[in-house]
């Protein structure tokens, strides 16, 4: 019974992973370009983006995996997003929005002497972007993203409300079939394996980055 | 003017993102909204025009549940099956989160919910439902040769009744005012019983049905009186016009003896409602 409850839990964290690494790895980038947006001088982009900005952090994930799987099929009878997909795009919009906020307190606590500097010796501005600030704000947002990321690991369970089968999906599952319940605590275990994986890694990521000290 | 280029870049950028999705959304329109357009506003031709029938269900033995290869079975899981081959489709399960089974109604995720669902009037209101078929109800269970004692409610005020804690039967009883021993599954208060432990227990007439008489590990057991009793039945979108479609192919089911032959596969023949 261990090792089946085992293998279909192993399961739900095949897809818990998979969901957390697609949303990091289209998160990250959007996150930074979403960031330019809110630092932006032309007014017509800043406070477009401050308003999705203070929309997607102002509401529940719950509700905003609703609103993406369900809303185009209740409002404009569309043809839904597979299950998947609108998980990964409800989590890519509202982590990228988290992570935009991160990266602005990373980019402007770099001081602007800096980039002063970089224009006197020449440099364009994404010379000085690239091979000045980044490195330094790199540094800088890893532990406040380390927070964000750990948070996304178990934020995919919220994504079982539109019917992604994740961990704690398949956890519960057994609950409702088989009437055992120590299953959905046993899936306490696996996210804290996978988290004490990050927790290791960043760790690490802190300790190589400690330059410039 | 480097600077206004890079924003210009970058809004450009933006641009295209939003474009991205607005892309993907425009595609699916055209795709969806032509059958529908064509079929007026048929849900069955909506179906057939697809070619899936998708079912709404949750992990609930002996109506949807697999077998060891993973496949849906079940009296619920079995009709659908049978009603998706008159209208000449192939079947789909999808295991929904419950709560939200309105909602993936009316957005198209799933076209029924048939899961040996309560037709409660909070269900009535919201979905299109067909008729019932299948009758569930909290039951009092004791042995057979008293069975002839307790034929009310009244008769049952000085036993020691086992329930499962937090079941629809523990509530009823509770209402009624009787002398509760809460145990901690179905399976359990049968076995009081059984063991004479208790003198009676609660529960559910389709668990009844399959668990206890000739041929189970109960034979010396007998349902008596129904505390409550509720009905089963389809649920569909709001309108549509599959309920009484499915209702039509119940019909007929029940007629040629295919629903009975099912009912006793499950073990629930005796909670059939007829058509």
């Amino acid at each position: 019974m261990f090792w089946t409850v085992t293998l279909s839990l192993l399961q739900g964290m095949g897809i818990t992973v998979k969901l957390f690494c697609l949303t990091l790895l289209f998160a990250l980038p959007l996150g930074l370009l979403i960031s330019f947006g809110s630092m932006s001088r032309l007014a017509a982009l800043r406070y477009p983006i401050k308003a999705i900005i203070w929309a997607i952090r102002g509401t529940p994930l719950m509700l905003q995996l609703i609103v993406v799987y369900y809303g185009p099929g209740l409002l404009f009878g569309w043809d839904l997003l597979p299950r998947f997909m609108a998980a990964l795009v409800a989590f890519v919009i509202n982590y990228a929005c988290y992570f935009s906020e991160i990266y602005r307190g990373g980019i402007e606590s770099i001081p602007v002497g800096q980039q002063e500097a970089g224009k006197v010796l020449g440099m364009t501005k994404p010379q000085i972007f690239f091979k000045v600030t980044l490195l330094q704000v790199i540094k800088r947002i890893v532990p406040p993203m380390g927070n964000e990321i750990i948070t996304l690991v178990k934020d995919t369970s919220l994504a079982r409300i539109i019917g992604v089968y994740e961990i704690i999906w398949s956890g519960q599952a057994y609950t409702k079939s088989a009437g055992i319940i120590w299953p959905l605590f046993y899936t306490g275990v696996f996210y804290l394996i996978f988290n004490g994986a990050l927790t290791i890694l960043f760790g690490r990521i802190e300790r190589k980055l400690s330059y410039f000290r | 003017m480097k600077k206004s280029k890079t924003c210009t870049a970058l809004l450009l950028a933006l641009i295209m993102c939003i474009g991205l999705f607005a892309g993907c959304g425009a595609k699916n329109v055209s795709d969806s909204d032509v059958p529908d357009d064509i079929a007026a506003d048929s849900d069955v031709a909506y179906i057939q025009d697809k070619g899936t029938l998708v079912v709404g269900i949750t992990d609930f033995a002996p109506m949807d549940y697999k077998d060891e290869s993973g496949k849906w079975i079940g009296f619920d899981a079995d009709m659908a099956g049978k009603v998706a081959e008159a209208l000449g489709v192939d079947v789909k399960f999808v295991e929904i989160a419950w709560d939200n089974k309105i909602m993936e109604l009316d957005a198209k995720s799933i076209d029924c919910v048939w899961n040996g669902m309560t037709l409660t009037d909070e269900v009535l209101g919201s979905m299109e439902c067909t008729n019932a078929y299948c009758k569930n109800a909290q039951v009092v269970v004791v042995s057979s040769d008293s069975a002839d004692r307790y034929k009310d409610v009244d008769s049952l005020k000085d036993l020691n009744i086992a329930v499962e804690v937090g079941s629809a039967g523990e509530a009823a009883a509770k209402e009624l005012g009787l002398k509760l021993n809460s145990v901690s599954t179905q399976a359990d208060a049968l076995m009081e019983v059984a063991s004479g432990a208790s003198d009676a227990c609660v529960i559910d007439l389709l668990m009844a049905g399959a668990m206890i008489g000739e041929g189970t590990s109960y034979p010396n057991l007998a349902t008596t009186v129904e505390l409550t009793s509720e009905e089963y039945g389809i649920g569909c979108r709001k309108g549509s016009d599959l309920a009484a479609y499915i209702n039509k192919v119940l019909s007929d089911l029940y007629a040629d003896g295919t629903m009975d032959n099912i009912a006793e596969k499950y073990e629930i023949k005796k909670l059939i409602v007829a058509q």
